[in-house]
């Protein structure tokens, strides 16, 4: 059950289910079950904790805080189907804790995802821009619904309540982030015609 | 090529997979090495060794000030500087003096009296206190998963060091249930106008603190009188507070309160999903709020489907239907279609935009592919930015999805061509923001095609606000607007 083929891992889904097992066993200590844990929910840890930081090296590490928080407190979850929205809640306040150390610091992260997502090697170059599209366009909140819609699959009143923001103001940023791509995508790909 | 919302959605999140930086190994090892030993998350004890600074820092100015000897010192010792209480449904007092040692420790209410028990706190530090306080609450069970929530008043002539103090003790209770295990919910309050406040509360016979709780709930939301919420726990107050969707300038909350006790959200939906005879990829939007009826904490459920408003009430214990009705939504004609509402949605043709109201939560219906609602006249406010989106063309979309090609030949027919020039389109923009050309800068104004029909896009900006429009080329309706501030 724990086991993957290395070409599927990045194909699993956060299926709620799935992610239980794993947060069930690493109860009792199997880092098998982590690494299904961080396959099957990387991209949705991560996209979001990009959204919200714009900067890469922070998201990294807020994902490494939040594996290995997840995997000390695995114990204390408390199965109730909605695995993902723990562990979303998790990741959004160690964003807010990144940010808050900036401030006190008085420091501003610098956004150093260009020269990033230009080096990942496994990102198609339509991936690329529309990554960058998603980062450089959509505000800071619409980029995190999206992500939280699109990537982690999360429904718009789960997204409100994760985000404590009333579902009408969800929706509506969602609809205008998505027309917005959707009409880039749109107009890219006949730039690429002619 | 039309790209559907599928599609964007399915390119958005395949860049996202594919931009994940692979750290497994990393965090992996991390683990490994920390088998078996238990990480504490380092941001409470950061945050207390700020607050405690500030402590010392403000102790140390009320030493300087007041000479710091004599008189003073004594003044120091045994003047009640503040008063704080703890409730939940135990009410506990606490007095403390300018250094924050406790005076006296008063129990409010029987179940105070047992959680205080035999302890003798007089002298101690506050954060002492508090921990022993809430372990007891959490040893009596009055602390529990089904009502979680406990509220801190915080009373200091000062503002500044109430605030300071009421930041100090929330973490710490936070800390003591977090060390527990337990998921807490801490409200905490500065008390203010307590002149108003102290009426209700001896009229009703409870704390300060509750009494302003109570307030701020009914400030922010309607059908409630204040009797009506005087027998209601904390943690119901805390769960009034939270679908209550204002900010809360006085009361601020860690954590969530606990539905445990109640049948859920989920479950709610369900019912009355089943009872409506429709299923959840039917209903375009729907807002689901926990109330209090008539003393009973229930779940009120209203959504859309087909033209009709379905409004429901359900005993958040229970489970039973209290209140359903089915109603017509005015706002909103279907397409001759009935039993594919998601599919072909008309909307009445309509000039008469309710620009009126400031806070008209309109009605959301029709989706396209079933959870994005297509459809939204909402008015709102909201961090200075206002608008709205509408579509009021009153023709069809059709929904079978075939791909034109060029984009250039209309499905639903006779929208090929515009008959109404650039310049008239921009002219009835200008009229509907009640603008003149003159004082507009355009940033864009050109045809386009959305969604199969012909249009001119026309964007400009005056007087520091940006508006936008979407206007049918064919017949000059205004499909869509919006204005925010630049």
């Amino acid at each position: 059950m724990l086991s993957l083929a290395p070409a599927d891992k990045r194909k699993a889904e956060c299926d709620a289910e799935k992610v239980e097992q794993c947060l069930q066993a690493m109860k009792d200590q199997d880092l098998k079950a982590l690494e299904e844990l961080y396959h099957r929910t990387s991209a949705s840890v991560f996209g979001f904790a990009l959204s919200v930081l714009k900067n890469v090296q922070d998201a990294e590490d807020v994902m490494h805080d939040l594996y290995v928080s997840v995997w000390s407190a695995a114990g204390q979850y408390d199965p109730q189907g909605k695995p993902m929205a723990w562990i979303m809640t998790i990741t959004r306040n160690l964003c807010l804790q990144k940010r808050r150390e900036y401030r006190k610091r008085s420091d501003i992260p610098q956004e150093d995802w260009e020269i990033y997502i230009n080096a990942k090697q496994n990102m198609s170059s339509e991936d690329k821009l529309i990554l960058a599209e998603c980062l450089k366009t959509l505000s800071d909140e619409e980029r995190q619904i999206v992500a939280l819609h699109a990537v982690a699959g999360f429904k718009h009143r789960e997204i409100a309540k994760l985000l404590e923001t009333p579902l009408s103001t969800i929706l509506s940023r969602y609809n205008r982030a998505l027309k917005k791509l959707q009409k880039w995508m749109e107009e890219s790909n006949e730039d690429n015609k002619s | 090529m039309k790209i559907t919302k599928a599609d964007a959605k399915a390119k958005i999140r395949q860049a996202y997979a594919h931009a994940v930086p692979d750290i497994c190994d990393v965090i992996l090892s991390d683990c490994e090495k920390g088998k078996g030993q238990v990480i504490m998350m380092e941001e409470t004890k950061k945050k207390r060794h700020t607050v405690r600074y500030m402590m010392a820092a403000a102790a140390c100015l009320v030493l300087l000030l007041g000479g710091g000897f004599g008189w003073n010192t004594y003044r120091l010792n045994h003047r009640v500087a503040a008063t704080v209480s703890l409730e939940v449904n135990p009410s506990v007092q606490i007095t403390v003096n300018e250094k924050e040692r406790v005076l006296e420790v008063k129990a409010l209410n029987r179940d105070g009296e047992i959680v205080i028990g035999d302890m003798d706190f007089s002298g101690s530090d506050i954060n002492v206190v508090v921990n022993a306080l809430i372990g007891s609450m959490l040893r009596n069970g009055y602390l529990n998963e089904l009502a979680n929530s406990i509220l801190i008043s915080v009373d200091n002539e000062d503002p500044a060091k109430g605030a300071a103090l009421q930041e100090k003790l929330t973490k710490e209770v936070n800390r003591v249930l977090e060390s527990d295990g337990f998921l807490g919910a801490v409200l905490s309050q500065t008390l203010t106008e307590k002149s108003t406040l102290q009426k209700q509360a001896d009229r009703y016979g409870i704390t300060l603190g509750k009494a302003q709780l109570i307030q701020d709930i009914l400030d922010s939301t309607t059908g409630h009188t204040f009797e009506e919420l005087v027998p209601l726990s904390i943690n119901e107050l805390n769960l009034l507070l939270t679908t209550a969707e204002a900010d809360m300038a006085k009361v601020s909350t860690m954590g969530s309160a606990s539905d445990k006790a109640y049948i859920g959200e989920e479950q709610a939906l369900q019912t009355a999903l089943a009872h409506a005879g429709i299923s959840e990829e039917d209903i375009a939007f729907y807002r689901m709020d926990m109330d209090v009826e008539k003393g009973v904490m229930v779940y009120e459920i209203e959504f859309y489907n087909g033209g009709y408003k379905y409004e429901y009430e359900i005993d958040a214990v229970t489970g039973e239907f209290i209140k359903n009705k089915k109603e017509i939504n005015e706002d909103f004609v279907t397409g001759t279609d009935q039993g594919v509402p998601s599919e072909s949605v008309k909307v009445q043709p309509s000039d008469s935009v309710k620009e009126t109201q400031d806070h008209y939560f309109g009605s959301y219906y029709g989706t396209e592919h079933h959870e994005e609602p297509v459809y939204e006249d909402h008015y709102y406010y909201e961090n200075g930015t206002h608008h709205d989106d509408r579509r009021q063309s009153g023709g069809y979309y059709s929904g079978n999805g075939t791909d034109t090609g060029n984009g250039a030949n209309a499905e639903n027919g006779g929208n090929t061509s515009a008959s109404i020039t650039l310049e008239q389109a921009k002219e009835i923009a200008l009229a509907h923001a009640g603008l003149k050309a003159d004082a507009v800068y355009f940033d864009k104004a050109k045809q386009d095609y959305d969604d199969g029909i012909l249009l001119y896009e026309i964007e400009f900006k005056a007087g520091g606000v940006e508006y936008g429009y979407e206007i049918d080329a064919q017949t000059g309706n205004i499909l869509d607007y919006e204005w925010d501030y630049d």
